[in-house]
């Protein structure tokens, strides 16, 4: 547990003695712990009699605070044939509740300025509000509210299905890059739940009723398994107390253990082509790699960037600069709570194969090896990695999405900046032992996309006088 | 800095980061015609020939350092910019210096940039979305200088060569044009002396060159079909000219369209997405560069629901164009646009955002310290005015990306009033 014991350090006590005077023991507040978050502020830990977990920053370089819900709950808690079902609840907890009829929650958030959005993904739920500090208590109340209190009805079900199949075809079945993605975690996965995508097979979407969702919400939507993240212009017993009239009445509920799946190691390179409808022939490489509470996630998390991350990386080096082979090339790393993928993803430039494209890859990754990484190079991919978690932290919400984020997967709101203080021990040759444990081609995943034949000749485009402007528009949020 | 460059600075010890560059106030609009895409490439080519330095060592210090650096163009403005760790701002502006004031522009690194620029080209052709935009714009301002590409064509990309570089480089990189902005957790003293010293290394040059003259959106409602194969969803975009800021309706337009389809609860959302789950996303916007920019509409329901999509978007368009808005929705998209505004300003960097977008886009002087109280002198007359005023249901540009064969039929079927009906290849360059 590294946040450390309050009890005796704790400036709480007091205040929390205060608070629980004639409560229930559900709503009795403790004052679990604390942790440096960063230089300037403070993690104070909370828990309240129901189990709900409260982690809270007192921050006043804004007007506005944070309001994060985080359940423990994602794609991998479902089963074969009700596939996204945890991403289709969260876009269902934005309806109608026991107090306010459909629409009314967004419409409640809007009147108070705050902008709302929520994700799903294999190990967790996740719903952000930000709000201008005035309207915190209702904000409170409103996503207490939906926590315990939400209405099920058949027709927002079916068009809430009717939406997500939408975000599919957006994300998945009209996208290159998705589908790609998602058929190389099917592929590279045989056992574990994270085989099968976030937003659910289509047939799955398609098949849920109102029963399923009832019975997702009850098993899943208690305050035991809610992490409650406040970051923000607030002062800590305006915040207890508006948390314990709001969530003290909800009881705990028992939830079912995530699914212990070891997935078997894989031997044997699986490779599949396949055809899409695109202009260049496309990459996608998937590797076995260990979960973030791993020891070894730092280190290739580091390799990732020697290789993978900046302009001076080894790959996008070779193959977009000296060889020309690429037009873009990526690798992510997944930061799960069980062992994932390190994927990589090129496209190459016109006239180019996936074939060509993956034997410069491999050569890259064996020189790994066999031309070990030098200091700068890993000072480089540190000095990068330290930018990114810095720059994620600019504001409220980026504060509360980090904390909220470790706290969920590795039970440590502050592992972002210990992650960052290990940097600096992380040494070439650290690297090349993950290289040789990790990228190995027997165990790894090869999907290889080819441009269907009408699409193969974009050099010669039909020609027109007009010339197309590239703009940038407002994006989507994640969900919801 | 009297005498010296124009300089915005906010301060914030909050984090050892600090973000910041140089913008011009001029973009890819002053690019001559048949030479579009110039501005982008010079600046990508300033970036990759620091110092006449070779690209890798270019790219190396900046990773070193711990920072990013990239060049963001448009059509009346361009900026090259980035984060540094604080650790490294010395050097993050030595780097700087090198960038602005003694570019290489080496002849071959120009043509491999051109090369990723042909390959960017064709990645595009995998974004239907991008697609819709492109056409959109193209079909929207056709004739105007926002009608024309800020990344250009494989003929315009072929035809530059580096003394056009060269020549874009000293048009728009001068003491007059440039603006310098940082924010984070560095001193004036140090931004002011890094910056002058830069400054004062530029040529004097002349101010920036006056916008384009305001578009004239084109008659009649013009339909642009962008065929491709095997779509199983359609992009959507319906629109015409919006508001620029100097505009005495742009407020209250503004708060007529949050009602209409700014927010998550405004009317578009709702009936498309909550009531029929049509689309995942329905929204509607205003943009403005120095002058005005589009309004739109953008869907993306599955191919079977476009007509009955873009039918619906058309009736909606219609009752809010003669009805209006009602005086309780007006007072939620006030209260709205009022109370959010505080996420507009919560980071030193989104401050500083808001200053150089005051500059660049020639708006009001004060547009944003006043922004809430326009917002809250808007009243319900000068909204319902500001849509019949300012937009037009008889002259509308839609762009679909789908199939045509599957649904092109339909969807031209539930357009009253077509003027021009168009079929494009996607890959139509």
């Amino acid at each position: 547990m590294p946040i450390q014991n309050a009890l005796s350090t704790s400036s709480f006590g007091p205040l929390i003695e205060h608070l629980n005077q004639g409560r229930p023991e559900l709503q009795k507040l403790s004052h679990v712990g604390q942790a440096q978050f960063g230089p300037k502020l403070q993690i104070e830990r909370f828990r309240m009699g129901n189990g709900l977990s409260i982690l809270f920053v007192e921050e006043h370089a804004a007007p506005t605070v944070a309001y994060h819900t985080w359940f423990r709950v994602g794609s991998r808690n479902e089963r074969p044939g009700k596939t996204g079902i945890a991403h289709l609840f969260e876009h269902l907890m934005f309806n109608e509740t026991e107090g306010l009829a459909a629409g009314e929650f967004d419409r409640q958030l809007e009147e108070l300025g705050a902008e709302s959005n929520a994700s799903t993904w294999l190990d967790w739920t996740h719903y952000d509000i930000a709000i201008p500090a005035a309207g915190f208590e209702r904000v409170v109340e409103l996503e207490a509210e939906r926590m315990n209190h939400l209405v099920l009805r058949t027709p927002q079900v079916e068009s809430e299905k009717e939406v997500v199949m939408n975000e599919r075809r957006y994300r998945v079945e009209d996208d290159v890059e998705g589908a790609l993605s998602e058929l190389l975690w099917s592929t590279a996965f045989e056992l574990h739940p994270y085989r099968w995508p976030t937003i659910g097979w289509m047939s799955d979407i398609e098949s849920f009723d109102v029963d399923d969702c009832q019975t997702f919400y009850r098993t899943f939507y208690a305050p035991n398994n809610a992490t409650l993240v406040v970051v923000g212009d607030v002062e800590p017993e305006r915040v207890l107390r508006k948390l314990q009239d709001a969530y003290g009445s909800y009881t705990p509920a028992p939830i079912p253990e995530p699914p212990s799946v070891r997935e078997p190691e894989q031997r044997g390179e699986k490779r599949l082509e396949v055809t899409k409808l695109t202009p260049t022939w496309k990459l996608n490489i998937g590797y076995h790699s260990p979960a973030l509470n791993h020891a070894d996630h730092l280190p290739l998390s580091v390799l990732s960037e020697v290789l993978f991350g900046g302009r001076s990386s080894r790959l996008l080096k070779v193959l977009v600069r000296e060889l020309e082979l690429a037009s873009d090339v990526r690798a992510s790393l997944s930061p799960l709570a069980d062992p994932g993928l390190f994927e990589i993803f090129v496209s190459a430039r016109e006239g180019v194969s996936a074939e060509q494209l993956l034997e410069v890859v491999d050569a890259e990754l064996d020189r790994v090896l066999s031309e070990p990484i030098t200091d700068d190079e890993v000072r480089r991919a540190t000095a990068r990695i330290e930018l990114s978690l810095l720059q994620g932290l600019s504001n409220n919400e980026g504060k509360a999405s980090t904390i909220g984020f470790y706290e969920v997967v590795l039970g440590n709101p502050i592992a972002g900046f210990e992650r960052l203080s290990a940097l600096s021990s992380v040494r070439p040759e650290d690297l090349a032992v993950v290289a040789r444990r990790y990228l190995k081609r027997e165990s790894r995943t090869v999907i290889l996309v080819r441009p269907q034949s009408d699409m193969e000749e974009p050099g010669a485009p039909v020609d027109d006088d007009d010339d197309e402007p590239i703009t940038t528009r407002r994006g989507l949020g994640v969900s919801a | 800095m009297s005498g010296g460059p124009l300089l915005l600075l906010e301060r914030d010890d909050s984090l050892p980061l600090v973000h910041g560059g140089v913008c011009t106030r001029s973009g890819a609009t002053d690019d001559p015609e048949g030479l579009l895409g110039l501005t982008r490439l010079c600046g990508r080519l300033m970036r990759r020939t620091a110092a006449g330095l070779p690209v890798e060592e270019v790219d190396a210090r900046i990773d070193r350092m711990g920072a990013s650096l990239g060049l963001d163009s448009g059509h009346g403005s361009t900026a090259l910019s980035g984060s540094v760790l604080e650790r490294s701002y010395d050097d993050f502006m030595r780097l700087f210096e090198q960038i602005l004031v003694s570019p290489g522009f080496a002849e071959d690194e120009l043509e491999r940039l051109k090369r990723e620029t042909l390959a960017e080209l064709t990645e595009i052709l995998d974004s239907d979305q991008q697609l819709a935009q492109r056409w959109f714009l193209r079909s929207l301002f056709a004739g105007h200088a926002y009608g024309r590409t800020v990344i250009g064509s494989s003929k315009t990309l072929s035809a530059i060569g580096v003394d056009d570089v060269r020549r874009c480089y000293q048009r728009h990189f001068t003491r007059q044009n440039v603006v310098f902005s940082f924010a984070g957790a560095v001193d004036r003293d140090r931004v002011e002396r890094a910056s002058r010293a830069i400054w004062e290394a530029l040529p004097p040059g002349v101010a920036a060159a006056p916008p384009p003259a305001e578009p004239v959106a084109p008659k009649g409602r013009r339909l642009v079909f962008v065929d491709k194969p095997e779509r199983t969803q359609t992009q959507i975009l319906i629109g015409g000219l919006g508001t620029h800021p100097s505009d005495d309706d742009h407020f209250p337009l503004l708060v007529a369209n949050t009602v209409f389809g700014g927010t998550f609860t405004a009317r578009l959302t709702q009936e498309v997405r909550a009531k029929r789950g049509w689309s995942y996303g329905a929204y509607s916007s205003l943009g403005y560069d120095r002058r005005r920019q589009a309004f739109s509409m953008w869907t993306f329901p599955k191919a079977e629901d476009a007509a009955a999509c873009m039918a619906l978007e058309l009736e909606m368009l219609t009752e809010w164009w003669q009805r209006g808005i009602s005086a309780e929705e007006l007072g939620w998209a006030k209260r709205y646009l009022a109370q959010s505004q505080a996420f507009s300003c919560d980071t030193a960097a989104k401050r500083l955002g808001l200053e150089l977008d005051e500059l660049t886009s020639d708006l009001p002087k004060g547009h944003y310290a006043r922004f809430v109280a326009s917002i809250g002198d808007v009243t319900l007359e000068q909204a319902n005015r500001a849509i019949q005023s300012r937009l037009s249901l008889d002259d509308l540009t839609l762009v679909v990306v789908g199939t045509h064969a599957a649904i092109g039929d339909d969807v031209r079927r539930v357009i009253p009033g077509l003027a021009d009906d168009r079929v494009v290849p996607f890959d139509t360059e």
